[in-house]
């Protein structure tokens, strides 16, 4: 390339830059509205993944721990195992590792878990070799030794995270830890250090946690262990999937809002720069060049805007992930630090996503600059020509994802229960989408008609041709705002519904007064003591062991399984029997009674729908004496539970499957003070306070889990209906102007200024309204959806349906309102214009 | 070998590093000589001459030094005469000085145990690793413990790999009558052995009456032999079980400082001679005079009577080198006691002896021939590391 050439190919792209973007000088309203557009699809957006990739950081963490992947010995009867069991192990040629884990208190009140190791008998990769810290085993084994952490532990431990190495921070009650060496790659809150220290910190004595071998290294359990194998050990990312699945599906949607915007900012910015792109072209600006500087223009905003966004999203994301770590925690027991932990790839991936978006809803735009006859003229007409094809176009693509959407649903209804996640939110996509691109059409047709009613009422029937007029402009915003409505319905409708069920099905589960969880070894004596009294009406012990269903028989068909599942021993006693809930028997709640006293089976909603079983089956389980076959003989609701479940008469699973003692639930005759009979068992047992807890404590967590599980579900639903309404206020802000300037003529006829403004309010409130009456039906939908497609294949249960009449009204309300808003401030600025300035307007147009 | 590798990189890590004595003139951070052994000693017993070898005793471990093993190799024959070597060895390694050592809570350690298994036989070499840990203090120590030495009666252990003696009358010298067990699962069908070992002759004590100088400025070991174990019994590689027989060496030394700081690393034989005579022979690599290798051994009669050999009065040359396991190690050696008239070349069939354990050496089974007609001299085994 010549110099000469170079010079004047430097000159068209700074110029005509410059020209194109001195647009964004003169209406300084459009480009805010595009960058907010791109400002809120991007935080949104990068917030939720920031969530995903630090609770991910954390599961992979966890994962890498040797305290999974590693197959586990306990004993059987429950109690500790000591340092002499493991001695006698080795000597027996038996490849185990002792482990001792327990938890200390931070001086913030954070709970840490402590964990010893032995170095020389781990098997695996250790810490060390991940940890990066080498050559310091001696220090790590010899006192002072080391406390090895991931450096967002530090804060809970009050130390600075450059002063972190070598220090020794002191613990809640005083005592000092050994010095710290950081290992990122440790999970959250997470204290690693020699088995001697751990022994000392947590005053086990010769106790031990647990022993572990390298997976499969031992053919069978040792005597009087039980051996759990780290396969049927299920992982956190594992469970937890479908929740970030939800988390993003939710922020998808929040970029498409955010996207709409952009697209109605970048259309109109065209529009009123057709004159402009004509003049660059007459003055021989090439149409390559013309669409090149428009990307470069895009690609300007995109990096500004998306820079933004990820700022904020980081931003976001530190504000909600203490709630959604707490929910990880809780409901899948799920350590997720609460601090952002974040990848290269996160900053990269979410600035990529805005600009893909971004180009996306910039294509139209470079197309029809592509092609910009330089002849043309650019006016309304033509551009309603326009806008008719662009109608044909939306009604088309309508139709095509409503198919698509179609075949998604034909395919689902084919899947067994449970499966199709990830068609099952394509479906809601398809279904958002499709109603998305008719509404349109259908408000262009809807006026069509009403004006043919109104043609006896002329400032009716201009309100309506003048509507059409904007509707091109209008679509976008409303398309969002329709989107973003029939969600937050979906959603909210969702949400309360399970919480009613929810709290129904915990006041059936939970009919004890007091549950107490005493240590293993005194279980028999407490148990004992409590049968002697006479303010107890009545013990429910439960027990919990994990075993594989080997195989399951339906229908005279076998089919062979290897799946991990959980065994919950309980009680059919008077309390408990008549409450528990049921949704399937197969003679009725008698028979499945008679029957699970008899030894027979009830399982959990979420293993019936995942293994497709019902009352009547037959199921084999692994149990410590070889196979154990028990009957399916009823299916319970079991909400908040990730995994499949077996449940059993406590005493079946104590001596079928030798499950160690677990809790016991209390049933007080009626008038007892429970708080008395806590105080007596602390007192004659020396029990500590958490190992009793009353019923409404349960009830108080559970329900404390539930809405913190919804919390970012509601803030996410709802900060997608601002931004739909700010859509709309920026779509409407934008075109102000020229709003005025279509009045002008009517003041000028005499129609008064107050009349105008109900006019627009009449227009905008009207077109919102159909809206968001469009988006109840939709809504109920997309509720009837999550409930039924994506609640059973997240969680594994499913809901009756439940509809709020004051959400729904919510909904229109909120439509109209955002719309009214959305008209009142220009409507007051129509209101502050001089009527001198409306004449000089109407004599430039 | 997931494990070994892991716990390869911490142990070297560990017998590198594992001292608080000021390191000498090898740079900063490098390990004094090979894997550490040429660390000062520091605030542990100090081996030198004039101490007195006591037995049973000295059968047992010594946690005042730093460094001690227990150290057998063998060359056996299965029925149908086909060679099969073992290598058996306990190592200790104490970690904090007798002065430093931490409370005797439970798990607390002064006492770090590592024990190398391998089985060869042809082009195939088996080897296992083990460790473990244990306090001095702690009365588990005589029989109940992960790992551990007791002279008395004699038993060396660690998990389920023992040596033991199995001598019934106490009084009696335990030492005398052994039995070696070791097996390990892996993937090829496992290998390991059952062997009965009776000693033939009497304990050696090397050097000046059972200390070895190491280099030319004093550095050494306390360090006896009982090189004439006639063993028998079976070995098992790759599931297959053998009935064996054959000879035995095995070596006890301790020290706190075994190498100079800057020895890289040694050549050590050990010969069974056809004509019932012995020889240990041994150079460290560096540390001689003017920097040169310090060489030493001893001259074993069929009767036990051992002749130390100075420095001056054995040449090793090595003559050839092959590739094991990535490194080239010489496995063809002229050794030459001009003293005693011996001209030997010593030869390993097997190059792949290489012993990818956390600390890796080669150690395999040699044959000794004379240079001028190819004549069977002997057999041993041959110890190399550093490489």
């Amino acid at each position: 390339m010549s110099y000469e050439k170079c010079c004047r190919t430097q000159a068209v792209v700074v110029h005509g830059l410059a020209t194109l973007l001195s647009h964004y000088r003169r209406h300084p309203g459009q480009l805010a509205m595009l960058l907010l557009g791109l400002w809120v699809a991007s935080a949104l957006w990068s917030g939720v993944q920031a969530i995903n990739a630090s609770a991910r950081d954390s599961y992979a963490r966890a994962e890498a721990l040797f305290t999974t992947g590693l197959d586990r010995l306990e004993r059987r009867d429950g109690q500790a195992l000591t340092l002499n069991d493991y001695l006698r192990l080795r000597r027996a040629g038996l490849p185990v590792s002792p482990l001792l884990e327990g938890h200390l208190e931070a001086p913030d009140g954070t709970r840490l878990t402590v964990i010893g190791i032995d170095p020389f008998t781990l098997p695996g990769d250790s810490p060390f070799a991940t940890a990066g810290s080498t050559g310091e085993l001696t220090d790590f084994l010899t006192p002072p030794w080391q406390t090895r952490l991931a450096p967002d532990t530090l804060t809970a431990l009050g130390v600075m995270d450059r002063r972190a190495r070598g220090a020794g921070p002191r613990l809640a009650d005083g005592r000092r830890l050994p010095p710290l060496v950081l290992a990122p790659s440790l999970p959250p809150d997470t204290l690693v250090m020699d088995i001697a220290a751990a022994a000392v910190l947590l005053d086990s004595g010769e106790r031990l946690s647990r022993m572990v071998a390298a997976p499969d290294s031992l053919a069978e359990a040792p005597e009087g262990l039980v051996l759990t194998r780290a396969a049927t050990l299920v992982s956190p990312g594992q469970l937890t999937e479908s929740f970030h699945l939800n988390l993003t599906a939710m922020a998808l949607l929040a970029l498409v809002v955010g996207l709409f915007i952009v697209q109605a900012a970048l259309g109109l910015a065209l529009e009123q720069r057709l004159a402009m792109l004509r003049t660059l072209r007459a003055l021989g600006v090439s149409g390559r060049s013309l669409v090149g500087l428009l990307t470069l223009e895009l690609l300007l905003l995109g990096l500004v805007g998306a820079l933004a966004g990820i700022v904020s999203g980081v931003w976001l994301a530190r504000l909600l992930l203490p709630d959604v770590a707490a929910t990880l925690g809780s409901l899948y027991g799920a350590g997720v630090t609460a601090e952002l932990n974040l990848p290269w790839h996160y900053w990269v991936g979410g600035v990529a996503v805005t600009l893909g978006g971004l180009f996306l809803a910039g294509a139209g735009v470079l197309w029809r600059a592509a092609r910009l006859s330089v002849l043309g003229l650019g006016q309304s007409q033509a551009w309603r020509a326009g806008f008719r094809r662009q109608l044909r176009f939306m009604r088309l693509a309508g139709a095509l994802v409503a198919l698509a959407g179609l075949a998604l649903w034909a395919w689902l209804a084919r899947q067994p229960p449970g499966e199709g996640l990830l068609a099952g939110f394509g479906l809601m996509a398809a279904l958002l989408l499709a109603s998305a691109l008719w509404l349109s059409p259908l408000l262009a047709a809807l006026l069509a008609g009403l004006e043919k009613l109104a043609h006896r009422r002329p400032l009716t029937q201009w309100a309506l041709a003048d509507l059409q007029l904007q509707l091109p402009r209008l679509s976008l915003a409303m398309m969002a705002l329709l989107i973003a409505l029939s969600a937050n319905l979906g959603v909210s409708s969702m949400v309360g519904g399970f919480r009613l069920t929810f709290l129904d099905w915990l006041d059936q589960r939970l009919v004890a007064d007091l549950y107490l969880r005493p240590p293993a070894e005194r279980f028999e004596e407490i148990d004992a003591w409590l049968a002697e009294r006479a303010e107890v009406a009545e013990r429910l012990p439960t027990r919990r062991t994990e075993a594989t269903l080997l195989e399951v028989e339906r229908e005279g068909l076998t089919r062979e399984l290897a799946l991990p599942t959980s065994l919950y021993g309980i009680t059919p006693g008077k309390a408990l029997m008549p409450s528990w809930p049921l949704l399937a028997t197969l003679a009725g709640r008698e028979a499945a009674w008679q029957a699970f006293r008899e030894g027979e089976a009830f399982i959990n909603e979420q293993l019936a729908i995942s293994e497709g079983l019902a009352p009547g089956d037959r199921l084999i389980l692994g149990a410590p004496q070889g196979r154990e076959g028990v009957t399916v003989a009823a299916v319970y609701p079991d909400y908040g539970n990730t995994r499949g479940e077996v449940l059993l008469a406590t005493p079946q699973l104590t001596s079928r499957f030798g499950a160690p003692p677990g809790s016991i639930g209390i049933v007080l005759t009626a008038g007892t003070d429970d708080a008395a009979l806590g105080q007596a068992l602390t007192r004659r047992f020396g029990l500590g306070g958490d190992s009793l807890v009353d019923q409404r404590e349960v009830k108080r967590i559970a329900t404390g889990i539930f809405e913190r599980t919804f919390t970012i579900t509601r803030a996410l639903s709802a900060l997608t209906l601002g931004v739909a309404a700010l859509a709309l206020l920026a779509s409407l802000l934008a075109q102000a102007r020229e709003r005025r300037r279509r009045l002008a003529p009517l003041w000028a006829l005499g129609v008064p200024r107050a009349q105008l403004i109900g006019v627009q309010l009449g227009q905008l409130g009207g077109a919102a309204f159909v809206t968001g009456a469009l988006a109840i039906p939709l809504g109920i939908v997309l509720a009837l959806g999550l409930v039924e497609v994506i609640n059973v294949a997240a969680f594994g249960w499913r809901l009756p349906l439940f509809l709020f009449p004051e959400e729904i009204l919510l909904t229109l309300a909120t439509a109209v309102a955002v719309a009214l808003l959305a008209t009142a401030l220009p409507a007051i600025t129509l209101w502050r214009t001089p009527p001198r300035a409306l004449l000089a307007e109407e004599a430039n147009s | 070998m997931n494990v070994t590798k892991r716990v390869a990189t911490i142990l070297v890590l560990l017998w590198v590093a594992g001292c608080e004595g000021e390191r000498s003139d090898s740079g900063p951070g490098e390990p004094a000589g090979f894997a550490g052994l040429g660390e000062e000693a520091g605030d542990f017993a100090q081996a030198h001459a004039g101490i007195e070898l006591r037995f049973p005793e000295d059968h047992g471990a010594h946690p005042d030094y730093r460094i001690e093993w227990w150290y057998l190799t063998a060359n056996l024959e299965d029925e149908q005469g086909e060679p099969l070597g073992v290598q058996w060895t306990l190592f200790r390694q104490a970690v904090t000085p007798p002065e430093a050592r931490p409370e005797p809570t439970p798990w607390a350690a002064d006492q770090l145990w590592m024990a190398h298994m391998a089985v060869s036989r042809g082009e195939t070499h088996r080897v296992a690793e083990r460790f473990a840990r244990s306090h001095s203090a702690d009365e588990r120590n005589d029989r109940g413990g992960q790992a551990g030495v007791q002279a008395q009666p004699f038993q060396a252990w660690i998990d389920d790999w023992q040596l033991a003696s199995r001598v019934e009358a106490p009084e009696a010298d335990t030492f005398e009558r052994l039995t070696l067990t070791s097996h390990h699962a892996d993937e090829q069908g496992g290998f390991g052995y059952d062997l009965r070992l009776a000693a033939d002759g009497p304990l050696v004590r090397h050097g000046e009456n059972g200390f070895s100088q190491k280099s030319a400025d004093g550095q050494g070991s306390m360090y006896y032999s009982q090189p004439f174990w006639h063993i028998e019994g079976s070995v098992t590689l790759d599931g297959e079980t053998r009935a064996v027989s054959g000879r035995g060496w095995l070596d006890r030394e301790w020290s706190s400082q075994l190498l100079g700081p800057e020895q890289r690393g040694w050549d050590w034989f050990s010969l069974h001679l056809a004509d019932g005579h012995k020889l240990m022979a041994f150079q460290l690599r560096g540390g001689g005079e003017d920097g040169g290798d310090y060489r030493s051994g001893s001259w074993i009669t069929p009767r036990g009577d051992a002749t130390a050999l100075a420095p001056d009065e054995l040449r090793m040359t090595p003559l050839d080198t092959r590739e094991a396991t990535g490194r080239e190690v010489p496995i063809r050696w002229r050794l030459e006691v001009p003293r005693v008239d011996l001209d030997l070349i010593v030869e390993a069939p097997h190059a792949e002896r290489w012993m990818d354990t956390s600390v890796p050496y080669w150690e395999g089974e040699v044959i000794a021939f004379d240079p001028a007609s190819g004549e069977a001299l002997g057999e041993g085994y041959l110890e190399m590391t550093g490489y």
